[in-house]
């Protein structure tokens, strides 16, 4: 089964290198405007949120579009975009609940993450791991850990209420 | 191309905007950065003008990396005459300005003459407008930054703004991007204020091409990989730059009360496990943060966890404020440590230099110096956290007699306090000397008297000296990119061998903030970080520039050497203890008394320390009296400064 | 120069002689390497005699927290009247 992009933005520390380098190796140029991935930030809070594509299971890109230019890869687990059909009018922009699919208004085309044909940029230079490429069995064991985690250290901290009484 | 970055002189008097392309000869004699600033404050300020007179210059610039796949490239390098030392006042700060700067066209932006009334300047794919500022003006830092985006309709913009303290011209105000990134030290902020320049925002949106995109994003890889996996940057972003303050207070480094002591006992509150647990309390367990395009996010981020700013976001502590606020002044605390962050972060003024003129009047209190009724009745102790906050109040606000004269920088203070105030003051060149202790650390003391800016640890301080480094390494370290067959030492409390550490250094930083990296990601905390021979194939891969290891190094010689042109020229003299190379004589007469069994009892070596001095210049190539030598700038190739090719 | 460029500089081949689980005690002429055990919260220099309160930044990397302070305080005032320093 084709891996997901796993995003957890708590890790996130804002520096925005997913964006650089999503934008050198897509495009050879450095230019956030041209990143896939984007980091939403809200400063005075310390919040920062990795927003890139989810590659919908039923993608609302895919079915609006007017021409059939958008359709699934399975293998490589990604919607992508068919740029010989594509005319360009930003329907899928405007559908895409994560606005994940970007306007490029320098080449004048619309954009999405394309996983990098299987080597996803962002998470190789994503020190932190607040953006992974993992099997799609695996995305819910990493929170199942934690929180594996948080009950035994209640429990012990019961534990130790109780010796104290 | 990074290269083809501009140049934007705006002039607020007449409102003229002038748009420069950057020479290709000029790039490769000073790359860009804090070198290219030095080259244009020395062609476009008088001689010995006001810092505050209209003609005095402000330069904010991003490095020749800046806004490339080279890591944490957001550096933003601020020069202008110092309200503070009368000398060269350059700050350096992280963020994300300037590669948004980088992406509306620009490397360099110089602001000079006065506006009528509080204007920012805006700089957007290609242009420049002065607009109005009326209705920012008296915000603080984080929320000017917020209006301004506010008023030009965009979220993405960035600024570099000043706050209350630089509005009301305190001499060592910062220019500040973010919530906690200062460009401080020397006063920029004064100066920006006195121009009626609120700020300088910029948004863009134009390609910058990479040189060869490929081969930079695996070289960047490797560079990467090679500045995580240094020890201390695991532990810089685990713990930020407070991870300093465990080792240092131990062996007895740490400046408390004033001078007279070497170590804050008991400072258990305020060392960086306890901050970090506070950080994870108030903001989670990933509470780190990072500049742009770096990964070693060494900035926490907190909510004061009690006290009148109770559950306040900022960002930090860094170690600078551990000793400003809690080691000279003796307040261990870390409510008043985060608390008095977020107070200078708000109103914009240097941490380290407030913490450090708080401490001293703490000090002239103590001895009967300062009168009693001059304290506008704060009760000036030592170990007193009211008088710490409340004394930050007063001095960005200028209020009462002590808040105003403390607001005007160290020496003119003791101008006025007049006795023997200035004794007391520990300062070079009319800047505080950092919270460290050097009595020591020959080496780092020695660094202290040196720096081009005034005392100060980033501009050529060998901090892995502390590291006791076998000899073969630490000649393996500076024998590149020139090889070096003199004396090395692996001992920080000798003299030998630290004037070249100290030369090397100089260069090495210099370089750094020539190409707008972060010292971080140099030879500066870590001894396996990368410098010149590393740098050589950045620059080449991400600009296309192809420079060798040792011609990076002239570039920073140059650089160097054109600070020390436009120190001399505004009045440097080698022994003057005002304007000069020479520290407080307390580091020579007072010994220190806490820390290490082998710290403890000593002071710097004065007969020894002038001859380290001698030896640095000779290396510098500069004569006895620290002036520079005919021939060093025929062979710097600056007999024609200034040269106006720019 | 491609080759060159794909050569190790100084500052990379130097990353073989990092030492791992150790910090050094931190008197200047002692500068002895120690080893705290995994967890431990205290450790005494066997050769100078101080003693450092031990925080892990991670699994297997210890690093100072502070001083144990009254027992380095006497070592520290010991040394000062030895050194004849009023």
């Amino acid at each position: 089964m084709a891996k997901v992009l796993y995003i957890d933005y708590q890790r996130c520390t804002g520096c925005r290198t997913c964006e650089q380098v999503c934008a050198v190796k897509h495009d050879g140029v450095l230019n956030p405007i041209r990143s896939r991935i984007k980091i939403m930030k809200w400063e005075a809070e310390g919040l920062y949120v990795p927003i890139s594509c989810q590659q919908c299971q039923d993608a609302p890109c895919m079915n609006v579009c007017p021409v059939k230019a958008i359709s699934r890869n399975e293998e490589l687990g990604r919607v992508e975009v068919n740029y010989d059909v594509c005319i360009g009018c930003r329907s899928c922009v405007v559908v895409c609940p994560f606005g994940a699919m970007s306007f490029n208004p320098i080449d004048r085309q619309v954009f999405k993450c394309d996983l990098c044909d299987g080597d996803p940029q962002c998470v190789r230079f994503c020190d932190v791991g607040a953006i992974q490429y993992i099997n799609a069995e695996e995305v819910a064991l990493d929170k199942k850990r934690h929180a594996a985690e948080r009950l035994s250290m209640a429990g012990k901290d019961s534990v130790a209420l109780l010796a104290q009484m | 191309m990074p290269l083809d970055r501009k140049l934007a002189i705006v002039d607020l008097t007449s409102g003229d905007i002038e748009i420069k392309a950057i020479p290709l000869g000029i790039r490769k004699k000073f790359l860009g950065g804090r070198g290219l600033n030095a080259y244009l404050l020395l062609n476009y300020t008088p001689d010995d003008v006001d810092p505050y007179d209209p003609d005095n210059v402000v330069l904010l610039a991003g490095g020749i990396l800046c806004g490339t796949l080279a890591s944490a490239t957001g550096r933003c390098d601020v020069m202008t005459k110092s309200p503070l030392t009368g000398l060269l006042s350059s700050g350096n700060m992280g963020g994300f300005f300037t590669p948004e700067l980088a992406h509306a066209g620009f490397h360099h932006i110089l602001v000079k003459g006065k506006a009528e009334y509080p204007v920012y300047i805006f700089c957007h794919n290609g242009e420049v407008d002065i607009r109005d500022a009326r209705d920012i003006w008296g915000l603080p830092v984080s929320d000017t930054q917020w209006a301004i985006r506010q008023d030009l309709g965009d979220e993405e913009v960035k600024s570099a703004v000043i706050g209350p303290a630089g509005e009301n011209q305190v001499a060592y105000a910062n220019v500040m991007t973010g919530i906690k990134n200062s460009a401080g030290r020397c006063g920029a902020g004064a100066v920006m204020g006195s121009k009626n320049l609120k700020a300088v925002a910029a948004r863009g949106t134009m390609d910058i091409k990479i040189a060869y995109p490929e081969e930079a994003l695996e070289f960047n890889k490797r560079f990467i990989d090679q500045i995580t996996s240094a020890k201390v940057n695991q532990t810089m972003g685990t713990l930020g730059t407070p991870f300093i303050w465990g080792a240092t207070n131990s062996w007895g480094g740490i400046r408390t009360r004033n001078f007279q002591y070497n170590q804050t006992e008991y400072a258990d509150d305020i060392e960086p496990e306890h901050l970090d647990e506070i950080a994870e309390e108030t903001c989670g367990e990933y509470h780190m943060t990072a500049c742009y395009g770096c990964q070693v996010h060494c900035r926490a981020k907190y909510r004061i966890p009690d006290g009148p700013y109770k559950e306040v976001y900022d960002e930090g502590p860094e170690y600078t404020s551990q000793g400003a606020f809690c080691g000279e002044t003796d307040t261990p605390n870390a409510i008043t440590l985060l608390t008095a962050n977020h107070l200078v972060d708000k109103y914009g003024v240097d941490n380290l230099e407030i913490g450090s003129i708080i401490s001293w009047a703490m000090e002239l209190n103590e001895l009967g110096i300062l009168p009693a009724d001059k304290l506008d009745g704060v009760d000036l102790r030592f170990g007193n956290d009211e008088a710490v906050i409340e004394m930050i109040d007063r001095i960005c606000f200028r209020q009462g007699w002590l808040g105003d004269t403390l607001a005007k920088g160290g020496i003119q203070a003791s101008d006025i306090i007049g006795k023997n105030s200035f004794d007391y003051l520990i300062q070079v060149k009319g800047m505080s000397n950092l919270h460290s202790d050097e009595r020591a650390t020959p080496a780092l003391a020695l660094n202290c008297a040196l720096a081009s800016r005034g005392s100060d640890h980033l501009r050529s301080r060998p901090a892995i000296d502390l590291y006791h480094l076998p000899e073969p390494v630490l000649r393996k370290i500076y024998s590149s990119p020139i090889p070096y067959d003199g004396p090395l030492s692996s001992e920080h409390t000798e003299y030998i061998g630290k004037p070249y550490q100290v030369f090397w250094h100089e260069n090495c930083y210099m370089a750094v903030d020539c190409l707008g990296i972060c010292k971080y990601h140099t030879t500066f905390l870590g001894a396996t970080l990368p410098n010149f021979e590393d740098w050589s194939k950045v620059l080449y891969y991400n600009t296309g520039l192809d420079m060798t290891p040792e011609e990076i190094w002239d570039v920073a010689r140059r650089a160097n050497m054109v600070e020390r042109m436009y120190q001399l020229r505004e009045g440097l003299k080698r022994d003057d203890l005002r304007k000069g190379d020479m520290l407080n004589h307390r580091y020579f007469d007072e010994p220190t008394r806490r820390g290490a069994p082998d710290v403890v009892g000593r002071v710097i070596d004065k007969e020894k320390f002038v001859k380290m001095i001698d030896e640095f210049y000779e290396y510098k190539g500069l004569d006895k009296e620290g002036n520079v030598k005919p021939e060093t700038l025929k062979e710097l190739d600056l007999e024609k400064e200034p040269s106006h090719l720019l | 120069m491609v080759e060159e460029r794909d050569k190790l500089s100084t500052a990379e081949s130097l990353r073989s002689t990092r030492t791992y689980g150790k910090f050094r005690c931190h008197n200047p002429t002692c500068m002895g390497r120690l080893e705290p055990k995994p967890g431990d919260k205290e450790i005494e220099c066997p050769i100078c005699g101080m003693r450092f309160r031990v925080a892990w930044v991670k699994k297997g990397f210890p690093r100072i927290r502070g001083p144990v302070w009254e027992h380095n305080r006497k070592i520290a005032e010991e040394a000062l009247k030895k050194k004849g320093v009023e």
